[in-house]
């Protein structure tokens, strides 16, 4: 991820393709599928930590995509919109899961600079993301993987900024906890 | 591992075409189109027939009433098809306006015709009442054409500006 840089929530690229779905271009939904299909199965995948589970849960939120497209109001946020959907088809597939403690925002607590200078690699997230809960997991899959801005995420899991930041400063200590844990002398340099 | 990860991108991506192609078929959501307005049509006529013969035995007036929350059960299933399990995107709408303009006007035109060829106040009630939905038409018409005309003049725009960079 490109540190300390803020990506634009608006993508005029993804604006044009939304518009196009909504005039019913029909190949606009074949590149639709191109954009967004393996991102959404990877973000599921990980955030519902089940390989089994993630095509079904793609298709569920495919088909609200579909059916919501006609009433989308900012297609310059489709990004952040098919990933809501995508949020609250997982909430409510594993709700029983996604169910944890109230969470108190910790927003004084957490410094954005630490968040930006925080140097996690793709691949010691991948392997620490299994220890985290599916709302600390979506957090850290949304901002690193995805590299969303935190504003946008607080959009697509409809929470407060502060709570992003708490979720993701919460996942970060235990995701360093986890490679400590198995840490070997090649990553040594990695961990802050 | 790349291989595995391959074909099941590919077969995802298959699954999501097919899901597409039957959620968007235009024929399915022009078959509610056309069930809501025959709907409306049987119910506005039998609703006339109702309220303006005051004569009728009781038994047809309840048969009469029993076909009406019929039909209106229809217009609120074809509606509630077409907002949630196959919305219609800006192009459909059109289509979809223009249907619902001709049939209405045919209808009201129709109801008109008979009250002026048999006087019956039933006909000149679902005439009025075709008016109604023939200027109801006109209007989701109108709508349907000018938010198409705007999301067609932005995906231009976009598309200029996304050539020029």
């Amino acid at each position: 991820m490109q540190q300390g840089l803020e990506p634009t929530t608006e993508n005029p690229a993804d604006e044009l393709l939304a518009i196009r779905c909504q005039l019913g271009e029909r190949d606009a939904f074949d590149e639709l599928i191109e954009r967004y299909a393996d991102r959404l199965r990877g973000f599921v995948r990980r955030v519902a930590n089940s390989e089994s589970e993630a095509d079904d849960l793609v298709q569920d939120t495919w088909l609200r995509v579909l059916r919501g497209l006609p009433g989308l109001r900012d297609p310059a946020r489709l990004r952040a919109w098919v990933f809501s959907i995508a949020h609250r088809v997982i909430v409510d597939r594993l709700r029983s899961r996604y169910a944890g403690p109230a969470e108190a925002s910790v927003d004084a607590l957490v410094d954005e600079t630490d968040l930006q200078a925080d140097h996690l690699k793709r691949d010691q997230i991948e392997r620490g993301l299994a220890a985290l809960a599916p709302p600390e997991r979506e957090a850290m899959v949304l901002f690193y993987l995805e590299q969303m801005p935190q504003a946008e995420i607080a959009g697509v899991l409809a929470v407060p900024l502060g709570t992003v930041k708490s979720r993701l400063h919460r996942a970060r200590v235990q995701i360093r906890a986890v490679l400590q844990a198995h840490e070997t002398p090649d990553h040594k340099g990695d961990l802050h | 591992m790349n291989i595995e990860a391959n074909s099941t991108s590919i077969e995802l991506h298959r699954q999501l075409r097919k899901l597409t192609e039957r959620t968007l078929s235009p024929v399915a959501r022009y078959t509610h189109v056309m069930l809501l307005l025959v709907a409306a049509a049987v119910g506005i006529v039998v609703a006339a027939l109702l309220l303006t013969e005051p004569a009728l035995p009781l038994r047809t007036r309840a048969a009469f009433g029993v076909m009406c929350l019929i039909a209106a059960s229809w217009v609120a299933y074809a509606c509630w098809v077409l907002l949630r399990r196959r919305p219609l995107l800006q192009a459909h709408r059109v289509v979809a306006g223009y249907l619902s303009t001709v049939f209405s006007g045919l209808f009201a035109g129709a109801a008109m015709a008979a009250g002026i060829a048999t006087g019956a106040p039933a006909a000149w009630f679902a005439g009025a009442l075709g008016v109604v939905m023939f200027a109801l038409a006109v209007m989701l018409l109108v709508r349907a054409r000018r938010n198409y005309s705007e999301l067609q003049a932005r995906r231009d725009e976009l598309v200029r500006a996304l050539a020029g960079d």
